[in-house]
């Protein structure tokens, strides 16, 4: 069901230290927002692709079928921005250069931040990423919920599925009326059946001493400073080329 | 409705996120309490959470073709309440991000505002206000309103960041607006109507679980009993 947790835990760079993947792809983001779009975000779409795709070696097409579906959303409404509304008089649609401008910018930028998610998502699972969120300042408990939340969800998701194609076998959504009958019932059992089975939890751990905390072991793995090093590195070409390529267009 | 990663200009994702902090806030301080009270109570809320999750990755049924996801915020809201239902709803949205790429983790804020607290206390609001009226009609008027509020939200937001050339935010939000309303109100009418079959199936087959929908009830009066 969900394609991009399973390259996060079967790339090459899985064992590695995850906060040299963070430290490359949230730069990468950042950049992206903060240099002018129009030359720092093409730098960043591909040394993202590349780093993802020549480094961790999740296949091109994965990388691709991840990215396809937010930016297909990205192109349906850029047309929105380009077109302008002018309320005097009688309304009417008009493309203006103001907008087609704007429209590139935030297109560009778009693309460029998705690649840098979809990168981070494909190379990194995201159990290993919440735990960094304490250094936000998230409280321990938020995280441990968050934390058992992904473990649950794989669960529930495979009911899900198991329950809808039992439902379309029985002709469950064959007409509109039918659909939401069966999307109730299934919503109604999945619930009752989560409820159920966060129970059962409460029972198993609480006859194995359970005080409150859930300790899992991890792999221990150092940060690599020489990769760190490259990761920086990166972050500063991208930079620095974006800066000089964006004077060279104006 | 989700906004996409790289979406808006940096300095109003950083807006966004300011605003909806205060909640998650006060939302993450009650949890802790929850819990620290009851320890057990940290696998309801994951379940709950895993169960909203997979909710919102169900295709909803369609009558032009277009296929579309339930937000859940409805149901959500008025199972939980709203308080602990914005924390949950950022940690759904979080790995929606993460998991799907549906959303981002720069919108993250403007889209927890949007979908895990205005959503979610509107529904609320609606479904206290509505109740009198009858179960059925408070439920689907929670989950109706609370799907309306969102993208009202949403609109305003993508109005915010992107003023129309000509005619600036007004001209925006007509625009914005405009689609919102053709696409998106009929699916919220279609949500409150599956809400209103969920709710009606558990309260026939389920009645303890609803028991729970004292949730947020059942805590607190657990949490006065602790004290």
């Amino acid at each position: 069901m969900l394609p991009i947790d399973r390259f996060a835990w079967t790339n090459r760079w899985s064992s590695h230290h995850p906060g040299e993947r963070m430290l490359l792809a949230g730069g990468l983001l950042i950049l992206t927002l903060v240099l002018p779009p129009v030359s720092t975000a093409p730098l960043v779409l591909i040394t993202m692709t590349a780093a993802t795709v020549l480094g961790a070696g999740v296949p091109v097409s994965a990388f691709i079928r991840a990215l396809a579906v937010p930016a297909g959303f990205l192109l349906a409404g850029l047309p929105f921005i380009v077109l302008s509304l002018d309320l005097d008089g009688a309304p009417s649609l008009v493309v203006s250069a103001e907008g087609a401008r704007m429209a590139l910018e935030v297109g560009l930028r778009s693309l460029a931040a998705m690649s840098c998610l979809v990168g981070l998502s494909l190379t990194t699972p995201a159990s290993e990423l919440i735990p960094w969120l304490r250094r936000v300042g998230v409280p321990q408990a938020v995280l441990e919920i968050a934390l058992l939340m992904y473990r649950l969800l794989f669960v529930v998701a495979a009911r899900a599925t198991a329950g809808r194609e039992a439902q379309e076998a029985r002709l469950g959504y064959t007409s509109f009326g039918r659909s939401v009958r069966s999307l109730g019932l299934l919503t109604a059992a999945l619930l009752s059946r989560s409820l159920a089975r966060a129970r059962r939890l409460e029972i198993g751990l609480a006859a194995r001493g359970f005080e409150g905390e859930l300790r899992v072991l991890s792999r221990p793995r150092a940060l690599s400073p020489r990769r760190l090093a490259t990761a920086g590195a990166t972050l500063l070409a991208v930079g620095v080329g974006g800066l000089s390529l964006s004077q060279v267009l104006a | 409705m989700h906004i996409m990663e790289g979406f808006l200009p940096p300095l109003h994702a950083a807006a966004w996120t300011v605003v909806a902090a205060p909640f998650l806030v006060i939302g993450a301080r009650r949890i802790a309490r929850i819990t620290r009270e009851q320890p057990q109570a940290k696998l309801l809320l994951a379940s709950a959470g895993a169960f909203a999750f997979v909710l919102s990755a169900l295709k909803l049924p369609s009558v032009t073709g277009s296929c579309s996801h339930p937000t859940g915020t409805g149901l959500g809201a008025i199972l939980f309440g709203p308080s602990v239902m914005a924390v949950l709803g950022a940690i759904v949205l979080l790995f929606q991000a993460l998991l799907l790429a549906h959303g981002g983790l720069t919108t993250l804020g403007a889209n927890i505002f949007s979908m895990a607290i205005v959503g979610p206390w509107v529904a609320y609001g609606c479904f206290r206000v509505a109740r009198p009226m009858g179960l059925g009609i408070a439920v689907f008027l929670a989950a109706m309103l609370g799907d309306l509020a969102t993208y009202t939200v949403t609109t305003g937001q993508l109005a915010l960041a992107f003023p129309d050339p000509a005619s600036g935010y007004a001209g925006a939000i007509t625009k914005f607006g405009g689609i919102f309303a053709l696409t998106q109100i009929p699916l919220a009418v279609i949500e409150g109507l599956l809400t209103v079959v969920v709710v009606n199936l558990l309260v026939r087959y389920s009645g303890e679980d609803l028991d729970g929908v004292g949730f947020e009830h059942r805590l607190d009066t657990a949490g006065e009993a602790a004290r």
